[in-house]
């Protein structure tokens, strides 16, 4: 036991979005390619309820009600990784683990890292699994996000969100997810894809209650021994530095847009009645897909569907290709007729293009749900 | 959309990957190098790079004046989750983003050495770091075959 290599554990509850996100960054300067000896750690936190926070290359005020945010007292920030929206607080907990970058492509290190997580909810009892676009599902369901940032320092920031609990209802007010505002079953269709510690489990659980298990699960997986610990005081200084210079900066929360969003919708016919797809892409890059219609559960070639269609191009060869692998040629999985399906995509899609250049702010994807519909809500 | 990577005069075909032998190479971090007519150079992501990276959803610059050093970041970009540095192969002072691929992060997968550019420099030790690249039809060929062997037997590409 004296020879495992130690990692700092860091515990904070009740952090604002942007201290969180400034004290994550701050604690790469451990361990870059220049720190003697490396400090590598892991922090296991939860921010103040409630907190928004969005992907590195979303727009905050497509992405988040920002009135409603303010109402609620909604924090609002920008991570330095990628991915989607989501909104934390107590009943998640935030992970950040930080290690010197090993030699491999950011894709395979992602799902290493994510191993731990994997292991916690194990040893909670959830059987999860990563899956879909880098995240962490049971039985399809997202349960984790995942996110991974290095900053050619030779430092690397895991970061997972977990969610032990989730408020779907206050969720849809602070983001932007218009299909699931404007859907008939808006707040059951995110419950569709969306599970939860508490839920898997049928025990109530808190961000900070799922923190030992969690510990427990990078400890066995990076076969390393957790040292609770606290921020040196350079770090502590740099976090300052980092809130003021970037995490708080207007002008790091509200860029200006590069590329413009959109969001689409059309129909088409399954044999369990109509579906619609809504489609919000930016460029002519597909961010998100979801589909909806009068079943108690999506059809699952939809929901792959769905998975697969995300960060495609919008053009007919990436559709059909991805509609032909989800649905794998049967047809049984509720609708019978692929190129319908394929048509009303692109259909959806050039519709999210064609308003994208009127409305260059429009949600792109919340972290846990996809979007977003501009015209034609039901 | 352009499609420069057909056809391209000075194109390899190496292990079933496009290389330019018109430009210069960075061994370690799979990005290409062209001295253009004005005294920038341009730089972008070569094939292999594009390909492990996946779909960019987005991507962003240091401000223009900003002085960079041989390996330092100019930016960064995001793919599926991940958000890395932008490295560039030499120093220099940041005189360009590529507005294009801002609105179309797409453009450098489709067209890496063309359309899909990412960044222009002013270099600023050019004649002692060029020999630090990869330029010779026979040291493309080799470099990059290995790598692509390395990654295909770790199933980083597809076969």
């Amino acid at each position: 036991m004296a020879d495992t290599v130690a990692f700092r554990l860091l515990v904070d509850d009740d952090v604002d979005a942007a201290a969180g996100l400034a004290v994550d960054e701050a604690l790469m300067a451990g361990c870059a390619r220049d720190a003697d000896p490396p400090r590598p750690t892991l922090r296991l936190y939860t921010y103040r309820s409630h907190s928004a926070l969005v992907g590195r290359y979303q727009s905050l005020a497509g992405e988040l009600d920002l009135d409603r945010c303010r109402e609620t007292g909604t924090g609002v920030g920008r991570r330095p990784t990628g991915g989607g929206a989501i909104v934390m607080g107590r009943d998640q907990l935030g992970v950040a683990l930080i290690v010197p970058a090993p030699p491999r492509p950011p894709r395979q290190l992602l799902r290493e890292l994510s191993a731990g997580v994997l292991a916690g909810l194990a040893g909670l009892g959830v059987p999860a699994e990563f899956g879909g676009k880098n995240d962490l599902l049971v039985n399809g369901r997202k349960i984790a996000g995942l996110g991974m940032y290095t900053d050619g320092s030779g430092a690397v920031l895991f970061h997972a969100s977990v969610l032990a609990d989730l408020d779907i209802d206050f969720m849809l007010q602070v983001l932007n997810i218009p299909a699931a505002k404007l859907a008939r079953h808006g707040a059951s269709a995110v419950a569709q894809r969306v599970t939860t510690v508490t839920r898997e489990t049928g025990q109530r659980h808190s961000g900070a209650g799922i923190r030992s298990a969690i510990a427990d699960g990078f400890t066995e997986t990076l076969g390393v021994r957790l040292e609770r610990g606290e921020l040196t005081s350079a770090e502590t200084a740099e976090a300052e530095r980092l809130i003021h210079t970037r995490y708080a900066d207007p002008e790091w929360l509200y860029p200006k847009a590069a590329a413009p969003d959109g969001t689409g919708t059309a129909r088409f016919r399954s044999p369990d009645g109509p579906v619609r797809v809504f489609v919000a892409a930016q460029g002519s890059l597909i961010k998100s897909v979801l589909f909806t219609g009068d079943f108690t559960a999506p059809p699952d070639a939809l929901t792959r569907l769905e998975s697969t269609l995300r960060w495609q191009r919008l053009d007919p060869a990436a559709v059909e290709r991805a509609v032909r692998e989800s649905t794998g040629g049967t047809g049984t999985d509720g609708w019978h007729s692929p190129a319908e399906v394929v048509t009303a995509v692109l259909t959806a899609g050039a519709r999210a293009l064609e308003h994208a250049t009127a409305h260059p702010h429009r949600a792109t994807g919340s972290c846990y749900f996809p979007d977003t519909p501009s015209r034609d809500a039901e | 959309m352009t499609s420069e990577n057909t056809l391209h005069n000075d194109e390899l075909l190496v292990a079933g990957f496009p290389v330019r032998s018109d430009r210069y190479y960075d061994r370690d971090n799979h990005v290409w190098l062209l001295p253009m007519p004005d005294g920038r150079v341009r730089i972008g992501l070569d094939a292999l790079n594009v390909e492990t990276t996946g779909t960019l959803a987005g991507l962003g610059f240091l401000p223009v004046g900003s002085v960079l050093r041989r390996g330092g970041t100019y930016g960064s970009l995001e793919a599926a989750k991940y958000v890395g540095p932008l490295l560039t192969p030499i120093s220099g002072i940041f005189a360009a983003g590529n507005e294009a691929v801002l609105a179309e992060p797409g453009l450098v997968t489709a067209d890496p050495y063309g359309a899909g550019w990412l960044a222009e420099l002013e270099p600023t030790d050019f004649d002692a770091e060029l020999p630090l690249l990869l330029h010779t039809e026979a040291e493309l060929r080799s470099w990059f075959s290995a790598t692509v062997t390395d990654y295909r037997s770790r199933g980083l590409i597809a076969e």
